[in-house]
């Protein structure tokens, strides 16, 4: 079964303590920001502020890794929501992560043709080589989290892999390592 | 201006209701109640529920008749077998993750997915794999969730939202992982945040305070309005085994509309205290009621009286206390007023007392200090007066002392006679309402001992000091009240009901 990097039900565990991840938290949007100057331009072009609530979660998660509670108190404050709404919205996403990640946050998909060219022993080599040994973990270093996606729209290039935003096509077990020697 | 009426049939029975009135509030009239969960007459309609769905001929698909308004000549079957298998569908998709807990549940025996179930589900499962499993939360306040029997219909969300104006719930997560979630820094403290256990259609909103005391169904109910404040919320008393276990909400879309704050609803244990008078006693030995009502007129008879009366006791007691002593004095305890935003006017208001207006229509005085002024010489009545704040050197100033009430006050270390008397839920009476609306309450138990109805008491002293109120029901009491008092002139008990009525006196000047 897999479980979107949000999923409070699933295999999810909060990432050992590591970094930055359990400081207080830093606003991001402080007045006279770089982030605060692009919000305020990307509001003008929506006829209502709450309109933006999705681009100014994205920035959250650039600036801090992930969605703390206090962000999205931020982000309702800042659009003239209630933080119970931004809630909402943050735990509908999947892919806004509610707890912290490791910096290579890493998607396998396993959906049906890539389980069927071997998916699963992709993921295996993930989180043996990553050291993060349980999907939804975060590895000691704080530099993974391996997480089983659904379908990434690759399947004529299975397995594909998100690292982040990029996409790995052709993934096998072997590549694994080099895969990651490549990730700073 | 009123809306054109519209008429339709419901279940082969015609209605005619105003245009706009939704197929389930039209199918209210007609006497067919159309099964719902997120659809709330005091709420902003949500449509999420799809329990309400019916048939109407001509319509392509089945409407949720929360969310569709009448039209001319709809002809409507709730019943029908297209109808029932929609509801029995809803209904097996909101149990697949229900646990079926009934028999350690709360709700058990007041709850809508039991009451549905049993009348329009599948006799069994057909769910055989493992259900979801979240962990109970407390939510604050009174207020306690367990997910795993939320059915998501939204009533609590759209409350706090729309009627609180306390944004603290959301829907979090989605799909079959959705559960009500709360913002990180909020809670349930809003001092109307305990409507959401009402409201809430199955057993996921839990109240604290009466978690695990009693099953719905050991409890006797009882029409009764809210001592607790002089907004007169109207109210259940509910009660099992002669003690009061909770307050709910009564409707009533003049005063209360569905709701009843958490403070009123939560103060209901002085109802049950055991430290209560009794016996009647003259100077500290038991009497019999005869004897007592004789030496307490005896005391009063001719003497400089100083009435200190409780602003909560009923309509009924204040008149006859009038009626045996003159009007007294009150004093009210006041706190925060604590308006529920999205309801017109309606609030936890500042007197703390039930009855403060038909005290002072009746000539009572508001004062802080009860005893202030009492002569050597004075008798002092204690109707159902705490005398907080009053010291026992204060009252023995007085050269006698009647206490008429459910307790004798710490202040008062040697009554000359105690007539002990019911409280609130063990009469039944009527209280005014700071908007000048006569109320009345029922009684919901039985008082302990001796006790007699106040109204019973004090039309007995009232005829032996010489004010013959020869009364045999509370009704009486206050049908000779409207005759003799202005403000509430042109009342009955029976125009009163159960829903209350405006008095004169709420026209012609009453406080604001």
């Amino acid at each position: 079964m897999s479980h979107g990097p949000s999923a409070s039900g699933g295999a999810l565990v909060a990432a050992a303590p590591h970094g930055h991840d359990h400081a207080p938290y830093t606003p991001v949007f402080t007045a006279g920001s770089a982030r605060r100057a692009e919000l305020d331009a990307l509001i003008t072009r929506y006829p209502t502020k709450m309109a933006a609530l999705l681009p100014a979660l994205w920035m959250v998660q650039e600036e801090r890794g992930w969605i703390a509670p206090e962000a999205m108190s931020e982000v309702a404050s800042v659009l003239d929501l209630t933080a119970a709404y931004v809630k909402g919205v943050v735990t509908f996403y999947t892919m806004y992560h509610q707890h912290p990640v490791g910096r290579h946050f890493i998607q396998v998909c396993t959906t049906s043709p890539c389980l069927c060219a071997g998916a699963d022993k992709v993921v295996d080599s993930f989180l043996e080589h990553t050291g993060c040994k349980e999907l939804g973990v975060t590895s000691p270093d704080g530099k993974f989290t391996v997480i089983e996606v659904e379908c990434l729209g690759a399947c004529g290039f299975a397995t594909p892999v998100q690292i982040n935003a990029d996409y790995v096509e052709n993934v096998t077990p072997e590549k694994v390592p080099a895969i990651l020697a490549g990730l700073k | 201006m009123t809306a054109p009426m519209v008429n339709l049939t419901i279940e082969g029975r015609a209605v005619a209701v105003p245009a706009g009135t939704t197929i389930l509030e039209a199918a209210k009239v007609a006497g067919v109640l159309v099964p719902h969960y997120c659809y709330h007459p005091g709420l902003p309609v949500a449509g999420v529920c799809r329990m309400c769905l019916v048939e109407v001929e001509k319509m392509p698909k089945l409407a949720p008749s929360c969310a569709t308004t009448v039209g001319e000549g709809q002809v409507v079957h709730v019943y029908s077998e297209k109808a029932l298998e929609a509801r029995k569908g809803v209904l097996e998709l909101l149990l697949i993750n229900h646990p079926l807990d009934c028999p350690i549940c709360d709700q058990s025996g007041e709850c809508e997915l039991q009451d549905y179930t049993f009348a329009e589900g599948r006799a069994d499962s057909r769910y055989r794999e493992p259900k979801r499993f979240n962990p109970v939360e407390d939510f604050g306040g009174d207020v306690m969730y367990v997910p795993n029997r939320c059915i998501l219909c939204t009533r609590c969300v759209r409350f706090m939202d729309d009627l609180a104006h306390d944004e603290a719930l959301c829907v979090q997560e989605r799909g079959d992982r959705a559960s009500i979630g709360k913002a990180t820094e909020k809670d349930l403290t809003h001092p109307w945040a305990a409507n959401v256990v009402d409201l809430c259609p199955v057993g996921a909103l839990l109240s604290k305070d009466f978690l695990n005391k009693a099953r719905a169904w050991e409890l006797d109910r009882t029409a009764s309005v809210c001592p607790n404040c002089a907004q007169g919320c109207n109210t259940i008393v509910e009660t099992r085994d002669n003690v009061v276990m909770r307050f709910k909400p009564r409707t009533n879309t003049e005063v209360n509309q569905y709701f009843l704050c958490d403070e009123g609803r939560l103060d209901y244990r002085w109802l049950n205290r055991a430290d209560r008078a009794t016996q009647p006693m003259i100077d500290g030995v038991l009497a019999d009621w005869e004897e007592a009502i004789h030496a307490a007129a005896r005391l009063a008879k001719g003497a400089t009286v100083r009435l200190v009366a409780n602003a909560s006791l009923s309509n009924e007691a204040l008149y006859l206390l009038k009626r045996a002593f003159g009007p007294g004095v009150i004093t009210v305890r006041t706190g925060a007023e604590a308006p529920l935003p999205g309801a017109s006017d309606l609030a936890l208001r500042a007197d703390r007392a039930a009855n403060a207006t038909g005290a002072e229509w009746m000539g009572y005085r508001r004062v802080s200090a009860p005893l202030e002024g009492l002569g050597a010489g004075d008798v002092l009545v204690i109707a159902d007066h705490d005398l907080t704040g009053v010291s026992a050197e204060a009252v023995s100033r007085a050269k006698a002392v009647i206490v008429i009430g459910t307790q004798v006050p710490a202040a008062v270390t040697a009554p000359n006679v105690v007539l002990p008397i019911a409280n609130m839920a063990e009469e039944e009476g009527t209280f005014t309402n700071l908007r000048g609306r006569v109320q009345r309450f029922l009684q919901a138990k039985a008082a302990p001992g001796m006790a007699r109805p106040s109204w019973f008491v004090l039309a007995d002293l009232a005829t032996q000091l010489g004010q013959p109120a020869v009364h045999f029901t509370a009704g009486a009491v206050f049908d000779a009240l409207a005759k003799a008092e202005g403000a509430f002139a042109g009342l009955s008990y029976d125009t009163v009901a159960l829903k209350g009525k405006l008095a004169a006196g709420a026209t012609a000047g009453a406080r604001a």
